[in-house]
């Protein structure tokens, strides 16, 4: 066997070395230049996602019976909360056509349906029918159908639709039915009778479970409480309410509460309240309706089959914290026809219906009243009740700076047990001065 | 002691003579190899060798031809965010309006908002208080691993452990540990003192849980950089101590420290910046909280940017952040040097 002589010298060095950087430098450009074709012809839609266990049955049943009756392939791109709401923003700022169909928190409708990041639905051919739950919906209009508009935002433009609900979430009541004998507590002050009655630290067994950590946890489990007590978090035209008499008993009642908690609540985040309950050292909390399907697995549930499920009780009003995944459809979306066919089918009130049965929570009226569905899953006809008198955070992209400043303000009010007054005021002051900086008259 | 004679306790120029607790003349005679290895405790540093004027050379144009993609990486990569970073924090980004020129007015709020103050106070006791404590730890542990032993090698791989778990485990695995209603931690309290604690709940207690974490995430890291540059140092002149009488004290004072010297600037030098950076760790424990007891500058550029969408206004934080970086360890690296020399 003959080896070849190679020759190496300084050109030959180079021209070797750029004719292997050029080819490298193709394969990786040439797939970027479009995305993955699909192999059926009619296209691809691309979603992306935070993750949650919610999203579980439209992932694994109804994304590959869309493939199946429409042909259209499905890509599902998902990461942690975070770094989702990060890559939405980079997408839409940039335009850079990554995402067909954006699956966003409810909060996130004002920043990305004002800044143009969502494409106009109306315009795209999609018209809502009556059988929307109508407190769901009305968080996809862009601005805001009622309430106060913020700063820059023509107070006459005519609401525009930019996003459906895909999954509705929204906070009830769990509570011990073996507890609770004779029904659900009608109002928080029974809640707290219950408590002090029924709680026993030694044991292990507590009257009320919450999430304290600062930020959207602990405003979120406020929340309730303040517009039960009568109070808000703004009047007229954004002047910070937070701090009104109202306010402040809301939060010395929930100190009151904090009496017959397990310790360190105020680390709590949405995971340690549900495991509570699940580990049955709890008989009440306000949580999330993606925590139902859990309470009936003994795979996962210590009091599987004693917890129930009711509208969140009342004070002098009775309100529910909404707290929806909304989806829209991306102003740079590379195939926006077939990511309306996926918002027409799946939006569907037969498909709807079918999504409920298979144990999603849907948006449409006639899904939550199928008497197969709510067999199946027995908190439906709460989790419409309290959709219809559902309330969401003001609507407005700076909610989150707000949401910070009284989420600091009402945890640093768990750890001290006190302070209440205090402590609304002073974030008051903050909220209002961030406001009238951001231009926003506040007064 | 001649002044000609260099001596490894000499220090810096113009204060020559003999250090405290190492008697006069007992290791004057082995210290030339050493003065040659350090160049700066002798007199006469070795001078290059002197290089006769020839014409001027001309660098080949295959050298800048090879170079010059890594510099435009780096053009791209570094300089070019870094130059965007400064231009948007002369900008105002308010949703709903125009992204505005508004000058200097990002940093004048900044200079007038106290929670920035805050954030940058916590930030620096987390850097010094971690930092200092891992030094010490990893300098105890290098020098108590640096010899031959049985197991040796398992010791040490066990020591490695916590430096190459992801800090985000490593923040759900320690938030577990503190978590007051199943953690370890609280469970331990309980049976002593018969009643849990709340770690992460507790003002007082949440930072040090945070430091605690650092510290036993990144000991590792100070360990093995000692180590390796503890194992690299000549042995004559410890030899010769040895010969002369030394204790270990004196042979680690005199001789392991200065000689350690640049590779401890080096070690705390990328543990002071990490720390100063750290975000992680605060994020999956604390988010901030309780109230504002660990909120950390990195965490507050985060959520005024990401959260909030005041680009502008985070821009102005992190170009200032950057700027105490720099100062601080420029700091960190004059102290450290200027305190070996005085040793």
């Amino acid at each position: 066997m003959t080896r070849k002589r190679i020759r190496s010298n300084r050109r030959t060095f180079l021209r070797d070395s750029l004719s292997v950087l050029g080819s490298t430098a193709l394969v990786q450009f040439v797939p970027g230049c479009g995305r993955t074709t699909s192999t059926t012809g009619r296209g691809k839609i691309t979603f992306g996602s935070y993750a949650d266990p919610a999203q579980n049955v439209l992932k694994e049943v109804f994304l590959p019976e869309f493939e199946k009756k429409t042909g259209i392939e499905t890509e599902w791109v998902e990461a942690d909360f975070s770094s989702w709401f990060q890559k939405a923003v980079n997408d839409g700022q940039t335009q850079a056509g990554a995402f067909d169909i954006y699956v966003l928190d409810d909060l996130w409708m004002p920043r990305f349906a004002g800044a143009g990041y969502l494409a106009n639905l109306e315009e795209l051919g999609f018209h809502p029918d009556t059988d929307f739950v109508e407190s769901a919906l009305d968080l996809g209009y862009w601005p805001p159908k009622t309430g106060p508009r913020q700063p820059g935002i023509d107070p006459k433009a005519r609401p525009t639709l930019f996003g459906l609900p895909l999954i509705g979430d929204v906070q009830l009541l769990f509570y011990r039915n073996d507890v609770y004998a004779s029904g659900p507590p009608a109002t928080w002050d029974d809640v707290l009778r219950m408590a002090r009655e029924r709680s026993d630290p030694t044991k292990r067994q507590y009257g009320w479970v919450t999430r304290g950590v600062k930020g959207n946890p602990v405003v979120n489990s406020y929340f309730v409480l303040l517009h039960a007590f009568g109070g808000q978090m703004f009047e007229g035209d954004w002047k910070v309410a937070f701090n009104s008499p109202a306010a402040i008993e809301a939060l010395e009642f929930y100190l009151r509460l904090l009496d017959y908690a397990p310790p360190g609540v105020a680390e709590f985040d949405s995971d340690q309240e549900g495991q509570t309950m699940l580990q049955g050292n709890a008989f009440a909390a306000t949580m999330w309706t993606g925590w139902c399907g859990q309470v009936d697995d003994p795979n996962k549930s210590k009091v599987a089959g004693r917890i129930s499920f009711s509208v969140p009780p009342k004070k002098v009003k009775q309100v529910a914290k909404l707290g929806l995944f909304m989806t829209g459809i991306a102003a740079s979306a590379p195939n926006k026809q077939g990511a309306l066919e996926f918002f027409n089918w799946f939006h569907s009130s037969a498909v709807q219906t079918q999504f409920a049965r298979a144990g999603g929570t849907p948006c449409k009226v006639s899904a939550f009243k199928d008497e197969d569905s709510c067999r199946k899953s027995r908190w439906l006809p709460e989790t419409l009740k309290a959709l219809s008198i559902g309330l969401a955070s003001p609507r407005t992209a700076d909610w989150y700076k707000i949401e910070d400043i009284l989420g600091t303000a009402l945890n640093q009010t768990l750890i001290e047990k006190g302070n209440a007054k205090r402590r609304l005021d002073a974030a008051a002051s903050e909220a209002t001065a961030f406001l009238k900086n951001a231009g926003y008259s506040a007064g | 002691m001649k002044e000609s004679h260099p001596t490894i306790m000499s220090g810096p120029p113009g204060t020559p003579g003999p250090a405290p607790g190492w008697s006069d003349g007992e290791v004057n005679t082995s210290a030339d190899s050493l003065a040659l290895i350090e160049g700066e405790g002798g007199q006469a540093p070795p001078q290059r060798p002197e290089v006769a004027p020839t014409r001027r050379r001309r660098v080949p144009l295959i050298l800048l031809a090879l170079l010059a993609p890594t510099a435009l990486f780096a053009l791209i990569l570094t300089i070019l965010p870094l130059g965007y970073a400064v231009v948007t924090s002369f900008r105002s980004f308010r949703f709903g309006q125009p992204v505005a020129f508004i000058g200097l007015q990002n940093y004048f709020d900044l200079f007038r908002d106290s929670n920035f103050y805050r954030s940058l106070g916590t930030t620096l006791t987390f850097t010094i208080v971690a930092t200092t404590v891992e030094f010490i730890l990893g300098m105890m542990l290098a020098l108590l691993l640096k010899e031959e032993f049985r197991w040796q090698g398992l010791i040490r791989s066990c020591l490695m452990i916590p430096m190459v778990v992801a800090p985000v485990v490593v923040g759900i695995v320690w938030r577990l540990l503190y978590s007051s209603d199943v953690g370890l931690l609280s469970y331990g309290v309980q049976l002593m003192m018969g009643h849990p604690i709340s770690v992460l709940s507790n003002p007082s207690l949440a930072l040090p849980a945070i430091i605690l974490v650092d510290i036993w995430e990144w000991t590792p890291f100070m360990f093995l950089i000692l180590l390796a540059g503890i194992q690299s140092l000549p042995q004559e002149p410890f030899e010769a101590a040895r010969v002369d009488g030394a204790g270990p004290w004196s042979t680690f004072r005199y001789l392991t420290l200065p000689m350690l010297r640049p590779v401890i600037v080096v070690a705390v030098l990328i543990r002071a910046l990490d720390a100063f950076t750290v975000f992680d760790q605060v994020f999956v424990l604390t988010q901030g909280g309780p109230g504002m007891a660990t909120e950390v500058s990195t965490l507050m550029v985060y959520k005024t940017a990401f959260r909030f969408s005041q680009f502008g206004y985070a821009a102005a934080m992190a170009v200032t952040l950057l700027i105490l970086v720099l100062f601080l360890s420029a700091a960190i690296s004059r102290s450290l040097q200027g305190q070996v020399r005085q040793v």
